[in-house]
């Protein structure tokens, strides 16, 4: 049997426009969900990213008490040139730590500094960023050290606070994706209600259940669709604003951009998420209400 | 073209609706289906459409046995039986032509088909002037022809009729019936539901009586009130006319 595509196409226009209120409310909350989705998706593929960047930049810092005796520093610097796991490693002195700190701090806070009260440094690369760690064992409270420090503990901190941020993410779009499927739901529910007559009369003269069923299927579908298509413009939009920060300047949510390949895939999945929400919300409406 | 054997009906509260009726009803006959309400004349008709399944027995609509008939079919078995109620049940939001193009649009014909099916069979009914109103808009016999107008447009092989002339006066229920003897002209076999002893009498066509679910009379050229002891004659009349 032909399925005509304009009736299909009429009929659900004309119960999208019937049920207005309702659609709006669906597509809404399908819109935002998934927009949560999509975002969860950006930061996981963001972090990953990262990651890699913020690695390969990975130094320890070993910072000299300010009071250090030459003997002290002479001995810190042989032992990190005998370290086989250290690549290489810089000097900074008294007073170039002391004009990188006036580039870093407020000024309130440098103008507690002096060059005499401010650390000299030794910034190392290791050869793995792991053995980050060991270097910063080794030197810790060894004579003449201030401290010594990783920003792989920094990195870490971020990733999980990225995960976590992830996960709120995700579970509070499933919520908002359980709640746009029993919108989409209801909203069948009642265009099936106020269609009542015309499906009695339908099951009268012979049409086919699939033919019965149609317009409906297709109502949750485009709203499912429409919401995610809100959706995806927003991740889309999210990575806009990343790639707007890489390029003038060079933070932490610089080195998140993705590439336009990764923005398609997120729009692919948020787009294909909305319209399984909406197939099924519609799919269980018919089977629980529409008696064909 | 009908064919009940042996069926019986029991509904799930225990009430017994239809009792071992067997009925033969050819190609092209003219049936009324007669009986006190309550006596199972609308089971019967809902039978047919596969709205209800009877417990015992089997039925034949079409050369088709449809009891066991897969649930996909049905729809098509509809296509073959046109159905009319007493309460016309149209769209009140569509147009007298809207209301018959729908059924034609739901079963897919195209629409070539419905602008010139559908013109043709509000000709058949009288109707073609009302084209565009709405059902309010029509006494309770016009509506009853666009109803009969729906149920016929798709040329059916069947056409049944529940209590079709329950809401009309005595004069408006002739004219639904003269346009029922027109279908039944072209071939279509129509069965008619009633319990309209009048309107039985006047037309002299075939008699089935029901009484408490069971066939108490069947009579080729029939009257509403007859007394069950002329039944065996009334079935040579039928046997007569079917040899013919
Ligand atoms: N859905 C139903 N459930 C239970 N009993 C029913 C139902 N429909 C009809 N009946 C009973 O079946 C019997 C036959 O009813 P029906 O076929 O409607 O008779 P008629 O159309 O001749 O008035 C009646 O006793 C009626 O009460
Ligand atoms: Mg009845």
């Amino acid at each position: 049997m032909p399925l005509s595509a304009d009736y299909i196409a009429r009929e659900t226009a004309t119960n999208l426009w019937r049920n207005r209120l309702m659609t709006v409310a669906a597509v809404l909350t399908v819109a935002v969900s998934l927009a949560l989705v999509g975002a969860a998706l950006v930061l996981k593929q963001g972090a990953a990213n990262a990651e890699v960047e913020w690695q390969r930049g990975t130094q320890v810092e070993v910072w000299m008490n300010p009071t250090s005796s030459p003997s002290e520093n002479h001995a810190i610097s042989n032992e990190l040139a005998q370290l086989p796991y250290v690549h290489a490693c810089s000097f900074h002195s008294q007073l170039s730590d002391y004009h990188e700190a006036q580039k870093l701090l407020t000024t309130s806070e440098f103008s507690a500094l002096t060059p005499k009260t401010t650390p000299a440094s030794y910034r190392c690369t290791p050869n793995q960023p792991q053995d980050a760690q060991f270097v910063v064992n080794r030197f810790k409270g060894q004579p003449g050290v201030l401290k010594v420090g990783a920003p792989l503990q920094q990195i870490h901190t971020m990733e999980e606070t990225i995960t976590v941020l992830q996960w709120v993410f995700v579970a509070v779009a499933l919520v908002l994706l359980l709640s746009a499927g029993v919108l989409i739901l209801n909203t069948i529910r009642m265009a099936i209600f106020a269609r009542r007559r015309e499906v009695s009369v339908m099951k009268l003269v012979g049409a086919t259940n699939w033919f019965i069923r149609l317009p409906f299927m297709s109502e949750g579908l485009v709203q499912g669709l429409v919401g995610s298509i809100v959706a995806a413009s927003v991740v889309f939009g999210l990575h806009e604003v990343l790639n707007s920060l890489s390029n003038n300047s060079t933070s932490v949510l610089a080195q998140m951009r993705l590439t336009g390949w990764e923005i398609f895939g997120t729009d692919a999945i948020v787009i294909v998420i909305g319209a399984l929400i909406g197939t099924v919300g519609s799919a269980v409406a018919i089977r629980r209400f529409l008696d064909v | 073209m009908i064919r009940f054997d042996n069926v019986t009906k029991v509904y799930k509260n225990g009430t017994v609706a239809v009792r071992n009726v067997s009925l033969d009803i050819q190609k092209g006959e003219f049936v009324f289906l007669v009986g006190p309400s309550g006596s199972g004349k609308t089971t019967c008709i809902r039978m047919l459409l596969r709205e209800e399944l009877p417990d015992r027995g089997r039925i034949w609509v079409a050369g088709r046995e449809i009891i066991h008939m897969p649930k996909w079919r049905v729809p098509y078995l509809r296509r073959n039986v046109g159905c009319v109620f007493q309460d016309y049940r149209l769209l009140p939001n569509k147009t007298v032509f809207q209301n018959v193009a729908f059924a034609l649009e739901v079963i897919g014909r195209p629409k070539n088909v419905v602008e010139t099916q559908v013109p043709q069979v509000l000709e058949l009914v009288g109707l073609a002037k009302k084209r565009d109103n709405l059902p309010s808009e029509l006494s309770g016999g016009e509506q009853q022809r666009v109803a009969v107008a729906r149920a016929f447009v798709n040329r059916p092989l069947i056409l049944l009729a529940d209590e079709p002339t329950g809401n009309l006066d005595p004069a408006t229920s002739q004219g639904i019936m003269r346009l029922l003897d027109r279908i039944n002209r072209t071939g279509t076999t129509v069965v008619i539901a009633t319990h309209d002893a009048a309107l039985v009498d006047w037309m002299r066509r075939r008699v089935v009586e029901l009484d408490q679910g069971t066939i108490v009379r069947d009579q080729a050229r029939g009257v509403y009130g007859i007394d069950a002891t002329s039944g065996s004659i009334a079935r040579t009349e039928v046997g007569a006319r079917r040899t013919s």
